[in-house]
């Protein structure tokens, strides 16, 4: 049995570059996102953080053909890096040079009838289907923490033809069950579930990139499957950092995927995330030594905060 | 033709509490408003003592960071309003601010930036949260717009928002598919900051924007805080450019800077030092210390930025915006 190719996976342009030897794990996220952007679609980005950085360095460097809408009514921005803290919507630079201005009801009309391809998230939680959690850590709502709530996500993971998830590989983040869905997966993963609570058909969770690893969904199951792995890490430890047991292919199925190069990362430091606010969040850090790949911890950046994109 | 004796089933609904549309209601309280042209403009203060009564559903555009009512949320918790009902969509800090302030008990979740006060205000049932989303909460106030009491929405089925919200997943009457319908919201009151607005409140907005004109028309009392005053003349010379009508608005305040610490799109820039303060004062549970500084101990906007700002950093601001992009943020 041969699994479905995976877009950006393998064989690319980044292969003939000369690739990075120090980077950190949420970069070697952003880029390995960047390549799996497929050129010549249309994409409903979340605003800000890994979702947006990977979709304007994939504009930049392997799909100049690419549009992408924000929910606060653009379609097609050209947008002046870097952003100020927190301007990664509704603000000039972001918007600059788009195609369209247009508003919340705009962008949800375009998506309602099927005009975007792609949806990208990122999310607090994911289960084995797809289902997101940006609603409240715990018991709802009696006990925990609340959250930010779902903002455009709830609709980007509705009506886009293929949604792609963005986390942490964290054991808290793949959890057996959600504790709140707040943006649909494929919900309890029976046939047509989607469907049957009002969703358009032909939708759904596609990919899950995080920081050590690529998955997609399994047609017949709907369920989380991996698909790839860093170079970085071993299956083991990736299985080892989830609360729940995704379906893993034989061993020489699972692709190992091609560390930064430093076009990607130079792009990345010095138009993007420049003040280090998403990759610095997370402090482990990536470096080649002794002929090896090797993790190490580093002492949280200054300015580095949760949440501030 | 055969007759249908079919019964509109419903397959599941959300067991939240919501604001009752009846768009005749809203009609006979439309049916109030002036509609001749009749000179709106008043102070920030005044604006809000007069159309802002404590238990209001309130909703403003865009948010606290982003050319939204940054000075009226301000002058709302200066006022010490209660018992408001918000709508929390597509807004950083706003929903923490009014929060912790006390100035509200019920917020419908699109959303915010939440933080130790959120969870400890639900956790002790203090304010009371329903869940949607930011494309929701839009279609909600889009019914509201059209003078309908729901609208069918492709998304939000299957969810666990759903089953807090007001929404019901129907059979179509139409098509027999399962189809999700959201109640319309007619809010009491709209703040809306614009680019500009004559006297009278035709009000133009220069840019991308998340719901101005759903809002404007869905609420029953709305508030436009202006960057700049225009007179009719120039309204009407590029009548395209209006998208708030005078006759849905109820007062028009001339607010430079009325988006600050935020950024009014080609405007000004953002303050990005006191973005960093109040989003470190919501993460660190120091809001009330951030309202003392920034709200209470000021009498008003003219002396927060006399106090506080300063006029150079107002100028850094605006020459911020001019060296980014201009066009398209001017007739």
């Amino acid at each position: 049995m041969s699994l479905p190719k995976l877009h950006g996976i393998g064989e690319g342009p980044w292969r003939g570059e000369e690739r990075a030897s120090a980077f950190a794990e949420r970069e070697f996220q952003v880029c390995i996102a960047a390549r799996m952007v497929e050129d010549g679609s249309t994409y409903w980005v979340a605003g800000g953080g890994g979702p947006m950085y990977s979709v304007l360095m994939a504009k930049r460097l392997y799909a100049p053909d690419v549009v992408y809408v924000t929910e606060d009514g653009l379609v097609g921005a050209e947008p002046l890096l870097p952003f100020d803290p927190v301007m990664t919507l509704a603000a000039a630079r972001p918007a600059y040079r788009a195609l369209m201005w247009t508003t919340m009801s705009g962008i949800g009309d375009q998506s309602g009838v099927g005009y975007l391809d792609y949806g990208v998230l990122n999310t607090l939680q994911v289960d084995p289907y797809g289902n997101v959690n940006s609603t409240w850590l715990g018991s709802y709502p009696s006990e925990g923490r609340r959250m930010n709530g779902p903002g455009g996500a709830d609709t980007i993971a509705s009506v886009c033809r293929r949604l792609v998830l963005m986390t942490d590989h964290q054991r808290r983040k793949f959890v057996e069950r959600v504790d709140f869905i707040s943006s649909p997966g494929y919900l309890d993963g029976s046939p047509r579930a989607r469907e049957l609570a009002g969703l358009p058909e032909d939708t759904g969770p596609y990919a899950v990139i995080t920081n050590w690893a690529v998955f997609d969904f399994e047609a017949e199951s709907r369920r989380l499957r991996l698909r790839a792995i860093a170079p970085f890490v071993t299956v083991e430890q990736v299985l080892g950092e989830m609360g729940f047991r995704p379906i893993v292919p034989a061993p020489d199925e699972i692709q190992v995927l091609d560390p930064p190069t430093e076009r990607e990362l130079t792009i990345l430091r010095t138009e993007m995330d420049v003040r280090g606010q998403f990759t610095d969040a997370a402090p482990d850090w990536v470096v080649w030594e002794d002929n090896q790949w090797k993790m190490v911890k580093r002492e949280p950046q200054k300015g580095a905060g949760p949440g501030f994109i | 033709m055969e007759s249908s004796e079919k019964v509109l089933k419903v397959l599941a609904e959300g067991k939240g509490d919501y604001k009752l549309v009846d768009p005749d209601e809203h009609r006979r309280s439309i049916k109030q408003k002036p509609r001749g042209m009749r000179k709106k403009l008043m102070g920030l203060r005044e604006a809000i003592e007069r159309y802002v009564a404590d238990g209001d559903y309130l909703v403003w555009e865009i948010n606290y960071l982003q050319r939204g009512p940054a000075a009226a949320i301000r002058e709302i918790i200066r006022q010490r309003k209660r018992n408001l009902w918000l709508g929390g969509k597509f807004t950083w800090v706003a929903v923490a601010l009014l929060a912790e302030a006390g100035c509200c008990d019920r917020v419908d979740v699109g959303f915010f930036v939440s933080g130790p006060a959120l969870t400890r205000l639900a956790l002790e049932g203090r304010v009371k949260f329903y869940e949607y989303s930011n494309l929701v909460m839009t279609a909600r106030l889009r019914a509201g717009a059209m003078g309908v009491s729901f609208l069918p929405v492709r998304s939000f089925g299957g969810t666990d928002g759903f089953k807090y919200s007001g929404a019901k997943l129907i059979e179509d009457p139409f098509t027999g598919k399962p189809v999700v319908v959201v109640p319309a919201l007619n809010p009491d009151v709209a703040l809306i900051h614009v680019h500009q607005a004559d006297e009278f409140g035709n009000a133009r907005i220069f840019g991308a924007s998340i719901s101005d004109v759903e809002s404007a028309l869905a609420s029953r009392k709305v508030i436009i805080t202006a960057e700049e005053i225009v007179s009719t003349e120039e309204i009407r010379h590029n009548p395209g450019l209006t998208k708030i009508p005078y006759f849905a608005v109820d007062a028009v305040v001339h607010q430079p800077f009325g988006s600050y610490p935020g950024e009014c799109a080609g405007y000004y820039a953002s303050d990005t030092e006191h973005v960093g303060e109040v989003f470190a004062a919501i993460y660190r549970d120091r809001i009330k210390e951030y309202l003392d500084k920034w709200v209470y101990s000021v009498s008003n906007e003219e002396d927060m930025f006399s106090k506080l700002v300063g006029v150079g950093k107002l100028n850094e601001l605006r020459r911020r915006a001019t060296i980014v992009a201009t066009e398209g943020y001017r007739p």
